[in-house]
C-alpha cells in the first residue's frame, strides 16, 4: 500500500501502476516501458555489431538467422516500441513547450492511430521481405 | 429518501502501530456524500479515526483523500458516484505526503513550497513542521504569526488553489523526489510571476522553477491537471512557464 | 526564521531541452536508419559486403556517426531520468552525471572503433 511504503525504489516505482489513473499516465507509462527496451535494445544491437569485426562468415550467419519469423516478430515488436516511443516523444516535446496542452489527450489518440497504421504496414512489408 | 448499508474499508494507523484496514458498514442516505459516510464510521463505530473536514463544499480543501486509490474530495464526491453497491469502499490518505494518523497527513511541504513562491502563509508552523516522506512523523505544532510585511501586494493567495494536495498526491513524480517543487508549487511559481512587473522578481521566480527539480522534472503524466478538484490546471502551468524559460534561453542565445 | 531549502534558486538545467533537440533528430536519423538498413536493403538485411560498401559512403559514415551520437544521448538523458525520479542527493546526481557521461562517452567510442574496423 502506497502511503505506508516508505521505501524509496518501490515509490520511484509508482509510475507502473496505472490502474484508476487516466490517458496521460498511462501515456507516461508506455513512454518510459518503451524508453527502457529501447535502452536495453541499443545495447544489444551494438553488442551484435561486434560481429562485422568477425569478418564475412560471422555476420552472415547472423544475417540468415536475424532472417528467421522469430526474428522478424521481435523486429515488429522493436518497431512498435519505436513507434509508440517516437510518436509519443513529439506529443512530450509539443505539450513540453507549451503548445497544444489542453488537447494532450486527442493528440496521443490520433498519434497512437498513426502508429498502430503505420505499424501495420511495416509489418507487412516485413513478413514479406 | 433510501437508506443504504455501506461497507467502508478505511486505512488506520496509528503512531508505533503497524498498519492496517478496518471496516465499517454505516447506515447512510443515498443521496450523502463520501464525507458523511466516514463522519458516521467516527460516530457510530470508532471515535479513534482520525480525519479532516471543516466547510463541507470544497472551498478549504482540508477534507482530501483517496477514494477507490483515487484522489478526491469526499465533501462534494456523491457516494452514488463511487460505489458500486457491493464491494467495500476504499478510504486511504493522499499519497507522497507523511501519513500522521489514519486519514490525516502532514501537508507541511506542501506550503513550504508555495511559501516558496512568496504565496502568504499567516502561520510559520504551517510552512516549517518536518516535512520527509521517509518517516511517520507526528510534527510538533508550534504556532507563530508571521509578521506581514506594510506592503501587502506581494501576497496572494492562489485564487483558485484550495491547497487541498490532490494534485501533489497524483503526481508520479512527487512519490520518491522530496525535491520537486510538485504541481503546486510550480503553479504558485506561474501565479505569483503573472502577479507581478518587478523584472528582478520575475528572474528570481523563473529562476527556481528552471532547475532539475522544478519544471524539468515533471514527465508529462498530467495526472494533476486530472485530479484537481478547482480547476487549476497545474500541468498548464508548469508547461506554460517552460515556453517563457524556452524563449528565454532562445532571446539570449540570439543575444536580445 | 527556517530556511526554506524550496526558495534557493538551484542550478539551471538543459538536460530536458537536450532531450527533446535529440530526440526531434531521431525521428530523421532513426528514420533514416531504419528505412536504408531494412526496407531499401533487399532481403531487409544487408550482408557483410553490403555493409561495408554502405559505410564506406561518406554521407552515409556522417549520418551514421551522427545518429550514433543523438541514440546514445538521448537514451542516457532518458535514464538519468528516469534515476532522478529516485530523489537522490545532490552529490550522488552529481555522481551519477558523471558516470553516464563516461557510459556514452564509451558507447560512442565503441560505436566509432567498430564503425573504423568494418569500413578498414
Amino acid at each position: 500500500m502506497a502511503t505506508l511504503d516508505s521505501r524509496r525504489v518501490s515509490r520511484a516505482g509508482r509510475w507502473l501502476d496505472v490502474r484508476r489513473r487516466r490517458l496521460g499516465m498511462w501515456a507516461y507509462a508506455l513512454n518510459r516501458i518503451t524508453g527502457i527496451g529501447l535502452v536495453v535494445y541499443l545495447y544489444l544491437h551494438l553488442g551484435i555489431l561486434s560481429l562485422l569485426t568477425r569478418g564475412q562468415s560471422a555476420w552472415d550467419s547472423f544475417v540468415s538467422l536475424a532472417r528467421s519469423p522469430f526474428y522478424l516478430a521481435l523486429d515488429v515488436i522493436l518497431l512498435a516500441g519505436i513507434l509508440i516511443h517516437g510518436l509519443n516523444g513529439m506529443r512530450i516535446a509539443l505539450t513540453g513547450c507549451g503548445i497544444g496542452v489542453g488537447a494532450q489527450k486527442a493528440i496521443f489518440i490520433v498519434l497512437m492511430i498513426v502508429g498502430a497504421i503505420a505499424l501495420g504496414v511495416a509489418a507487412l512489408k516485413i513478413f514479406h521481405i | 429518501m433510501n437508506m443504504l448499508k455501506v461497507p467502508l474499508q478505511i486505512f488506520r494507523h496509528k503512531p508505533g502501530q503497524p498498519s492496517r484496514y478496518d471496516t465499517f458498514t454505516v447506515e447512510i442516505p443515498d443521496s450523502a456524500h463520501v464525507i458523511d459516510a466516514i463522519d458516521a464510521a467516527w460516530a457510530v463505530h470508532d471515535p479513534s479515526l482520525t480525519f479532516r473536514r471543516a466547510c463541507h463544499h470544497s472551498s478549504c480543501g482540508s477534507c482530501a483523500i483517496r477514494i477507490n486509490g483515487v484522489e478526491k474530495l469526499p465533501c462534494i464526491t456523491k457516494l452514488s458516484d463511487v460505489w458500486d453497491g457491493r464491494t467495500p469502499l476504499r478510504l486511504d490518505p493522499l499519497r507522497n505526503f507523511p501519513v500522521v494518523s489514519d486519514l490525516v497527513v502532514d501537508i507541511s511541504g506542501f506550503f513550504q513550497r508555495m511559501s516558496a513562491a512568496e504565496m502568504a502563509i499567516t502561520c510559520e508552523a504551517e510552512a516549517f513542521l518536518p516535512f520527509t516522506v521517509d518517516r511517520f512523523a507526528v510534527a510538533e505544532l508550534e504556532p507563530k504569526a508571521v509578521e506581514l510585511p506594510a506592503d501587502f501586494s506581494r501576497f496572494n493567495r492562489f485564487e483558485q488553489c484550495i491547497e487541498c494536495g490532490i494534485c501533489m498526491s497524483a503526481c508520479p513524480t512527487m512519490a520518491a523526489d522530496e525535491r520537486f517543487l510538485g504541481p503546486a508549487g510550480l503553479a504558485a511559481i506561474y501565479q505569483a510571476r503573472h502577479k507581478t512587473d518587478d523584472s528582478r522578481k520575475v528572474a528570481h521566480l523563473l529562476g527556481l522553477a528552471d532547475g532539475e527539480h522544478g519544471v524539468w522534472r515533471c514527465h508529462s503524466a498530467f495526472e494533476c491537471t486530472e485530479a484537481c478538484p478547482q480547476a487549476v490546471d497545474p500541468a498548464g502551468k508548469i508547461m506554460a512557464l517552460r515556453r517563457e524559460l524556452i524563449a528565454r534561453r532562445f532571446s539570449k542565445l540570439w543575444g536580445k | 526564521m527556517i530556511e526554506n531549502p524550496f526558495a534557493e534558486e538551484p542550478k539551471p538545467t538543459a538536460a530536458w531541452l537536450w532531450q527533446v533537440f535529440t530526440g526531434v533528430g531521431l525521428v530523421i536519423l532513426l528514420g533514416l536508419h531504419f528505412i536504408a538498413n531494412h526496407f531499401v536493403a533487399k532481403g531487409g538485411l544487408r550482408d557483410f559486403a553490403e555493409v561495408v560498401a554502405y559505410l564506406r559512403n561518406p554521407v552515409i559514415l556522417c549520418l551514421e556517426v551522427l545518429f550514433l551520437l543523438c541514440v546514445t544521448t538521448h537514451a542516457l538523458l532518458g535514464v538519468r531520468a528516469i534515476i532522478l525520479d529516485f530523489g537522490l542527493s545532490e552529490r550522488t546526481e552529481r555522481r551519477l552525471d558523471r558516470v553516464l557521461k563516461i557510459l556514452g562517452i564509451l558507447t560512442v567510442g565503441y560505436g566509432l572503433m567498430v564503425t573504423i574496423m568494418v569500413i578498414r
